[in-house]
């Protein structure tokens, strides 16, 4: 029961992973992105093993007997990962409609083999939500602006993430050399990121470590 | 980020229980949870043993750390020192709370244990505040907090992320075509 196939996003190969390794990586995830200003690279795969694996356990247990104290334990787990699940997906979803001019910008700008940030459902969203509104300024205000108002330029209204925001973060494995600007006179450190040790610093610095899993956001 | 989800990620840590009831092997998502059997202990995680020892049917053992003469040890190491010692356990506050608060009958001088433990968070939040003051006055832009618990960082989270990300604002020519979000 325990082993899962999932494929990779862009591989041909096929990787086995237990439920426990899921769920460790969907707690990782849904921290990273809690902590991280931008939208990180989207999770998809996990999170639809994920449900199946929640969907499979919920249908056990409505077929086992009152056996009470299994049944309520298991959904007392059922909770707590549906609970991590929506609030990951809640927080992208917030981030989507927070950056959505910037997204779709980044989107139409993506080469062919380039992954998207975006499950393919959240795309569809952000289209939607960027359509709906223009259509609201349109109908509410543009529509009584003189002439050369009337238009709003998607990368003028674009906000993007703040990507020097500073964020608590793990090191997982060890990474040497990374450069933090010093106070005061603008230079730049090097600093040796040990395994196991916790730091604060500007996100910019270390959001290539966090796509390689280096590092972790707590 | 709140207590309350900085708790529930102690509840994953396990902790020992003695059961007063049987049960088969428990295949949980997140892990397989040995056979119950009364007057064995067996090792579940916090959540699980916190809702059982609700409906009386198990006792919690208190984990190691949890002891008076080691917390006592503790507090005076974190007294002498200036610099953050490394804790007994990474969800030491939280753990605590929770035992003290639904366990208090399993936990030998319950009271020795909360008043101690108090003590050791409030030496440890003192220190966090001198050097988060010392932090921002000397407008430094990289730390490393090692031996901080999380629910600790989380005190401070707020007004430390703020507070950096204004001073970076201040400290560098703003010079981007693309307006950014500061929260």
């Amino acid at each position: 029961m325990d082993d899962l196939d999932i494929e990779e996003a862009s591989d041909e190969e096929v990787e086995q992973m237990t439920a426990a390794e899921a769920l460790a990586m969907v707690e990782k995830a849904w921290l990273n992105e809690k902590f991280s200003p931008e939208l990180l690279p989207h999770k998809q795969d996990l999170v639809d093993v994920m449900l199946d694996q929640l969907n499979d356990m919920e249908k056990n247990i409505s077929r086992a007997k009152k056996g009470d104290l299994k049944v309520s334990i298991h959904k007392m787990e059922i909770d707590r990962i549906r609970y991590v699940l929506a609030s990951f997906l809640r927080i992208r979803l917030e981030k989507i409609e927070k950056f959505v001019h910037h997204l779709l910008e980044e989107e139409a700008q993506l080469g062919e083999d380039v992954p998207s940030r975006m499950s393919p459902e959240e795309l569809q969203h952000a289209k939607n939500f960027a359509a709906n509104m223009e259509t609201l300024f349109n109908d509410v205000v543009l529509r009584h602006m003189p002439r050369n108002l009337k238009k709003l330029e998607g990368s003028k209204v674009a906000v993007g993430p703040y990507q020097d925001s500073y964020v608590f973060l793990q090191v997982q494995e060890q990474v040497d050399q990374v450069m933090v600007d010093t106070a005061g006179d603008q230079g730049d450190e090097a600093i040796d990121l040990e395994k196991g040790s916790q730091h604060i610093m500007r996100y910019r610095v270390v959001a290539p470590l966090i796509t390689n899993d280096a590092v972790t956001l707590i | 980020m709140d207590p309350a989800e900085v708790e529930f990620l102690a509840e994953k840590e396990m902790v020992h229980i003695v059961p007063n009831f049987s049960m088969d092997r428990m295949y949980l998502i997140g892990g397989d949870i040995g056979p119950f059997n009364p007057g064995l202990p067996v090792q579940i995680p916090l959540w699980m043993a916190i809702n059982l020892k609700q409906r009386q049917k198990c006792r919690i053992q208190p984990p190691d750390w949890m002891d008076v003469e080691k917390l006592q040890e503790k507090k005076e190491e974190e007294e002498g020192s200036q610099f953050f010692k490394p804790m007994l356990n990474k969800h030491y506050m939280e753990v605590a709370q929770l035992l003290l608060t639904h366990a208090t009958d399993d936990i030998p001088r319950a009271d020795e244990v909360r008043t101690l433990i108090k003590d050791i968070w409030d030496i440890r939040t003192a220190k966090l505040r001198t050097s988060v003051d010392k932090f921002v006055s000397e407008q430094e832009s990289h730390a490393q907090l090692d031996d901080l618990s999380l629910m600790e960082i989380n005190t401070m989270r707020q007004f430390l992320t703020q507070a950096l990300d204004h001073m970076h604002q201040i400290r560098t020519p703003q010079g981007g075509a693309t307006q950014h979000t500061q929260e």
